[in-house]
């Protein structure tokens, strides 16, 4: 047993903190936060260059063939930003995607221009009918010929406005099994009757996209039509801890940020964190933190040495996810008045809790699946 | 990152060896009695027996030094002997001795070295039994006001006063306790540890009528009393860590009972749940098939979950000799508060099967009744909930500049 990271992955640790702290210090991502994409041309080449667009890439596909802690680790660190943007949608969810369902030509077509930045993928799954298992996935592409016909609205789709390429699920065959029929389609955004539009609210980077009639080749079908659904599985499995130790690293700077606040705000003549009220609010961020950290980093541990780890990955996605839109919950009332002023920076945190709540599937989706697999 | 603990193939050996050697000496009837109000004497004394046994081979308390009883063996053999214990539903020490545990590292850390080679080889050996003795009628939460008076006189202390919730069933043979040296001293600068051998003159105990008797980690208790101490005579020499210097000692004292020392064992009682609710049918279907059970059993499952991954962080924190500062009582913690959710889910899924032991109508053989009461006792011992996050709060310096540090342990 050894929880420790290794000198290199510490090194890597401290590269990535350091990367954020020198190139996207808060003002930077106030600033991207406006934005549409919730990235700039600049930061996007610089994650490029770094190789963190590369990490879930395996080295044959241009990639840095990191494995999944590493990825975990600094995806730990961009979550501390939090760094917003198609990242992980992108080069984690999206390169997963088509490592896993593509065919090799497809893949070495594709892996090495998403590690290089140069495309971006957006997994274009979910719709109206919201949910993240196989069978609420109804779209249908239609067979033309040698063509698909894309007809249908995907919803809540995340990074799509900064994608381009999308990589949309839906069914080429019927059959009472939900796991069956699915296939990937990679489009190109720009194709005719492709439309993406960023909702409003209090979300960053969720889409909605439409396909209008959109044609496309057999050949932009990852894989074997209709045969999509293990290589998704197993696509999901992989990324969904990387969310989980981003989410951790931004419970972390939540935790960090209500601590310093504790100390230096002053009333009825003492620091706030005196007061136990308000002791108990950071405590409970705290143990959110560890919570998620040690489950998610178990289900990675469990992914890598190739342990049945399908239980574990639904366990830290519930947990992560609950603990950091709470831990955001617990921050605002340690923050009061100043929390919510968006150039405090705390707002960010919050907003990415309850953007990215639901990502891969929410805490209910997960412990209904952790029920499955503890076979309740 | 590795969450297993890994074995050479000597220390697979090591377990083959443990294994043999607690087949030959865990003789039937020894196991925990669903509730441990029921060990019985002749259960005592076959533990205390398989202890010495243990302790003769320096693996009662594996990681000590072998100068002074221990095993001086390595982390990962301490766990094969745990991890074999464990199959047995034993611990180290297989009985309760909460002042040998807790005690012995004190001991180890603020004794001089005479008093190191007096008072370690018979608990490392297993040859006395000790209790812990803290609490007071005046003094629960607030240990440091503890009013248990020793006044010198001679070589000796003169102790009188009384300590409450405290020990176990079938008597002891220490007892480690802490008590006021300097009544008009400063407070955290007037307190002294005793190691008191429980056969002096003037000791006398009465018994608690308790809903259970609450642990504070490892073997249970079973029942738990009040101990007057009226013109005892204890040897100066039995004074550990210095007159006054108490407040030291009890950091490293608490930590430990902080839960800082972690654990590698699971808790079973959601296993047990789990179980259950797929074996037993209400209403034609198993109780796992009905949706709210099955998320009640979910939510249990994450909280067992979260439990046994601090239990294990802080293990290997205290193995590996690693700087901690909040994580023992972080695990204190959630052990006491999702404890009462537990049974709360229990009683939520069960309905009122949750809280008979008759072995008509309780197919768990009565341990999610015992567990309902412990859930609400364990709620205090090694301080409550409030106090767990107070140090908490402490360490992390929630509101201070200066963190308070945690004790030091072995």
């Amino acid at each position: 047993m050894d929880l420790a990271l290794t000198e290199s992955q510490e090194m890597l640790k401290s590269a990535a903190r350091t990367f954020m702290e020198r190139e996207c210090p808060r003002q930077v991502l106030l600033d991207l936060d406006r934005t549409e994409t919730g990235i700039s041309p600049e930061i996007w080449r610089q994650l490029a260059r770094m190789g963190w667009l590369g990490l879930a890439i395996p080295a044959e596909y241009g990639g840095e063939g990191a494995g999944l802690l590493d990825t975990a680790i600094v995806y730990e660190q961009l979550g501390r930003g939090p760094l917003g943007g198609p990242h992980f949608s992108s080069a984690v969810l999206g390169a997963l995607v088509v490592l896993e369902c593509g065919t090799e030509d497809q893949r070495r077509e594709v892996l090495p221009r998403v590690a290089a930045g140069e495309q971006v993928l957006a997994l274009a799954y979910t719709e109206p009918d919201y949910g993240w298992g196989p069978e609420s996935v109804k779209m249908a592409a239609r067979r033309d010929g040698s063509d698909y016909i894309l007809d249908g609205v995907k919803l809540f789709v995340h990074d799509a406005a900064a994608a381009t390429h999308l990589l949309c699920v839906a069914r080429t065959g019927d059959g009472p099994d939900p796991t069956a029929g699915l296939s990937v389609f990679l489009v190109d955004r720009s194709e005719p009757g492709v439309s993406v539009r960023t909702l409003p609210g209090f979300m960053a980077g969720l889409c909605e996209v439409r396909f209008e009639g959109v044609r496309v080749p057999a050949g932009a079908v990852l894989g074997e039509a209709g045969t999509a659904w293990p290589g998704l599985n197993r696509a999901f499995l992989k990324a969904i801890p990387v969310l989980c130790a981003y989410k951790v690293g931004a419970t972390e700077a939540v935790f960090e940020m209500s601590v310093s606040y504790s100390q230096t705000r002053v009333q009825f003549g003492q620091p706030i964190g005196r007061f136990q009220r308000v002791q108990d609010h950071i405590i409970d961020i705290v143990n959110y933190l560890d919570a998620a950290r040690w489950t998610t980093y178990e289900a990675i541990w469990k992914l890598e040495t190739g342990r049945p780890a399908e239980a574990s990955v639904h366990l830290a996605k519930a947990v992560a996810s609950e603990g950091l839109y709470r831990a955001c919950n617990s921050a605002h009332e340690v923050h009061a008045g100043i929390g919510s002023v968006r150039n405090y920076g705390l707002v960010l945190y919050t907003k990415a809790s309850r953007s990215l709540y639901n990502y891969l599937g929410d805490p209910k989706f997960h412990k209904r699946r952790l029920a499955d697999a503890l076979e309740l | 990152m590795d969450f297993e603990l890994k074995y050479t193939p000597e220390q697979e050996a090591f377990r083959k060896e443990v294994r043999a050697f607690l087949e030959a000496n865990i003789p039937p009837g020894l196991e925990e009695p669903v509730d441990p109000a029921n060990l019985s004497y002749e259960q005592y004394l076959m533990r205390r027996e398989l202890g010495r046994k243990l302790g003769e081979r320096g693996w009662l308390f594996p990681t000590f030094p072998k100068e002074y009883g221990g095993g001086g063996l390595p982390m990962e053999l301490a766990v094969i002997i745990e991890e074999e214990l464990d199959r047995y539903g034993l611990s180290l020490p297989p009985y309760y001795n909460t002042g040998g545990t807790l005690g012995a590292p004190c001991i180890l850390v603020w004794g001089t070295e005479e008093q190191k080679r007096y008072f370690l080889p018979p608990i490392l050996k297993g040859e006395v039994r000790v209790w812990q003795l803290l609490t007071e009628p005046g003094a629960g939460s607030d240990l440091a006001s503890v009013k248990t008076l020793a006044v010198r006189d001679g070589d000796h202390y003169i102790i009188n006063g009384q300590k409450t919730f405290v020990g176990s069933l079938h008597g002891t043979d220490w007892m480690w306790t802490i008590v006021c040296t300097d009544p008009n001293g400063r407070r955290h600068e007037n307190l002294s540890w005793f190691m008191i051998p429980a056969d002096l003159p003037g000791i006398s105990m009465t018994p608690l009528d308790l809903l259970t008797a609450g642990g504070e980690g490892g073997a249970s208790p079973g029942a738990k009393f009040t101990v007057y101490f009226d013109n005892v005579r204890v040897p100066a020499f039995n004074l550990i860590g210095g007159e006054n210097n108490g407040w030291k000692v009890a950091t490293t004292h608490l930590e430990l009972e902080h839960g800082g020392a972690g654990s590698i064992r699971r808790n079973r009682i959601v296993d047990r749940l789990i179980e259950y609710c797929k074996t037993t049918c209400r209403n034609g279907q198993p109780l796992s098939k009905d949706p709210d059970i099955r998320d009640l059993l979910v939510e249990c499952y994450i909280d067992a979950e979260i439990g046994r991954l601090f239990n294990l962080r802080n293990y290997w924190l205290r193995h590996t000799r690693r700087p901690r500062t909040y994580e023992g009582p972080q695990a204190s913690l959630h052990r006491k508060v999702s404890g009462l959710r537990i049974a709360e889910a229990i009683v939520k899924a069960l309905g009122p099967y949750a809280l008979t032991n008759d072995p008509a109508w309780d197919p768990s053989g009565g341990h999610l009744e015992v567990f309902h009461r412990a859930s609400i006792v364990a709620t205090h011992p090694g301080g409550t909930i409030e106090i767990q996050k107070v140090i908490m709060a402490r360490r992390i310096g929630i509101g201070r500049a200066v963190r308070e540090e945690a004790g030091t342990v072995v």
